[in-house]
């Protein structure tokens, strides 16, 4: 009796993660062995062993089992992980529609029902291929991004050997296949077969027919674009991705080797800082010449230079005391520094007029002054003094 | 003679062992005047000048040369620590950012023990302080801060050096094989 197809979906779906794992491992060893199959359904507590033969999930292959195609692709779509193909079994597609191509010039004028299954299987044909190529990207994509990430923590030996294997058994044969430069790349055929069915769909009698090329041709340039992206994923991502590992890995190599005995080792050989000192080994060479080009024997004169109105001021205070004394009594004493001050220099410069003003500090002088009285401001070179109106007289020695 | 723009800082420079950078000014006028410089640089000092897409460097014969070993064993051990704790070191070394003490870290569980406790510039983190700034003015790292840095792209000599290094060896080993 034929089995519910919900039946079956909803059995696959209650199991899953039972399917998954005998997925995995029929991924892994091309077949699920008895004592393995024993071990998950004892692990998950269930006997569907029956269920499994029933519904054509396993095919008995002597004491072991197999996952049959239909069931194994429709798993692998659905969780996207793909068994790599290796580009050889992607090639034959080259053949296939090589030859249903020329089948189908050959044979362009005659059967019209033939032609029109011709055609559609070089449509499912190259589906295939374009699937079979994608399958292997994506496969290559994960293993490759699982590599650079080293979950794992492989060991870097390791991690060279798989980029190795995957870069030569894998990209670079799949890379050749898709190479639009390449004139025998089944791009190119591709190409080749598109541009006949171009024609053909717009000038073939047949309606059905042109309809089917029509079909066809849309199908070759949308397929076309496809290869053309998985071309440049191949180039311009993977390629680098993985020779970057296998580069890392090397360097790795390079430095666990030098490690193990760096002194003796030759090392890049870089430049040590270079300092020119003075008694380096040419500075008797250098001061020769800098002496020859500067000594001269012209006659040198010395002589004093002049004085002039600028040169540092000394305070001469017994001259001004003198003078003072002369004066006494006097009845504004920084008035009579001002103009004693002024009488001798075009200005009245600060600090002259605060040396003449240690003059009040003699001894042989009295002060006199009103506190309440105005102040008289003077006018120095750089600033405005406020000052008392102090009047100063002989002292008076002895009892007054 | 007219002599390039920043003739002098780039004579002094080279000489002082430093890496001169793409990001560096001096770097264009090294570049445009590429052939007068490596004749410069050879017929007055013999040493070679390397300019690269984006650093140049003075390459001398002497082999003893202590400060390029102690370089490669740093960045040698680096590399080593980094790929055990699963790092893509490549990645690491040219965009990443380092820390002083994540460096100790890495080199005081390092099982290179003795080759570190035998080094003057690596032994302990104070001879590493000063090892850093030694880079730092060589252009080889660039401090961020006190603690942090980057490398420059002049990390990419030593890389290159470890592959070579690795080649010849390999090189070796299947010479050896061959002969037996």
């Amino acid at each position: 009796m034929r089995t519910e197809p919900r039946t079956i979906l909803n059995f696959l779906s209650n199991y899953f993660d039972i399917i998954k794992e005998l997925f995995d491992l029929q991924l892994k060893d091309g077949l699920v062995r008895r004592e393995d199959l024993n071990a998950i359904l004892a692990e998950h507590d269930s006997d569907i062993l029956n269920k499994l033969i029933e519904y054509k999930f396993f095919k008995k292959i002597a004491d072991d089992f197999e996952i049959r195609p239909m069931y194994f692709k429709f798993l692998e779509f659905i969780l996207s992980e793909f068994k790599p193909l290796l580009p050889e079994t992607i090639e034959k597609y080259e053949h296939s529609v090589t030859s249903l191509f020329k089948k189908i010039k050959e044979g362009i004028n005659k059967d019209r029902n033939i032609l029109l299954q011709r055609i559609s299987d070089l449509n499912n044909e190259v589906r295939d291929f374009t699937e079979a190529v994608e399958k292997n990207t994506l496969r290559l994509i994960a293993e490759t991004k699982e590599l650079k990430s080293n979950v794992d923590k492989i060991d870097y030996r390791e991690k060279v050997r798989k980029a190795s294997f995957w870069i030569d058994y894998y990209i670079t044969p799949l890379n050749t296949i898709l190479d639009v430069s390449n004139a025998d790349s089944i791009t190119n055929r591709l190409l080749d077969i598109s541009q006949y069915i171009n024609v053909r769909r717009l000038n073939f009698d047949d309606e059905m027919a042109r309809q089917q090329f029509e079909k066809l041709y849309v199908f070759l340039v949308q397929t076309n674009d496809d290869l053309l992206r998985q071309s440049k994923i191949l180039t311009n991502e993977l390629l680098p991705l993985i020779e970057r590992i296998r580069s890392e890995s090397m360097i790795l190599t390079g430095w666990i080797e030098f490690l193990k005995n760096p002194n003796k080792s030759e090392t890049p050989f870089i430049q040590k800082s270079i300092r020119a000192y003075p008694y380096n080994n040419a500075m008797y060479f250098n001061s020769l010449e800098y002496v020859q080009e500067y000594m001269q024997n012209d006659d040198v004169y010395l002589e004093d230079p002049k004085l002039s109105a600028n040169d540092k001021w000394i305070f001469n205070k017994e001259f001004y005391r003198e003078q003072l004394m002369k004066e006494l009594p006097v009845p504004n004493f920084f008035e009579w520094a001002g103009v004693t001050l002024r009488s001798e220099y075009e200005d009245i410069e600060t600090e002259k007029f605060f040396s003449l003003s240690t003059l009040l500090f003699e001894d042989d002088i009295e002060l006199e002054f009103d506190p309440t009285a105005d102040r008289q401001v003077i006018r120095t070179s750089d600033m405005n003094l406020r000052v008392p109106k102090i009047k100063i007289k002989i002292k008076r020695h002895g009892l007054s | 003679m007219d002599f390039p723009r920043y003739h002098k800082e780039i004579v002094g420079d080279l000489l002082d062992g430093k890496f001169v950078l793409a990001t560096d000014a001096k770097f264009i006028e090294l570049k445009n005047n590429a052939d007068f410089y490596g004749k410069f640089f050879k017929e007055t000092f013999d040493f070679y000048l390397d300019i690269k897409s984006d650093y140049a460097y003075l390459i001398s014969e002497e082999t003893m040369e202590m400060l390029s070993r102690d370089i490669c064993i740093f960045i040698g051990l680096l590399c080593y620590e980094l790929d055990k704790e699963g790092k893509n070191f490549l990645d690491e070394i040219q965009y990443a950012e380092f820390d002083a003490e994540m460096v100790d870290n890495l080199l005081d569980n390092s099982s290179y023990t003795d080759l570190i406790l035998n080094n003057n510039q690596l032994k302990n983190s104070e001879a590493r302080k000063q090892f850093l700034g030694t880079l730092n003015r060589r252009n080889i790292i660039e401090r961020n801060s006190d603690k942090k840095f980057t490398f420059t792209p002049a990390y990419k000599v030593f890389m290159d050096f470890a592959k070579n290094f690795a080649k010849g060896k390999l090189a070796a080993t299947n010479t050896e094989e061959d002969s037996e």
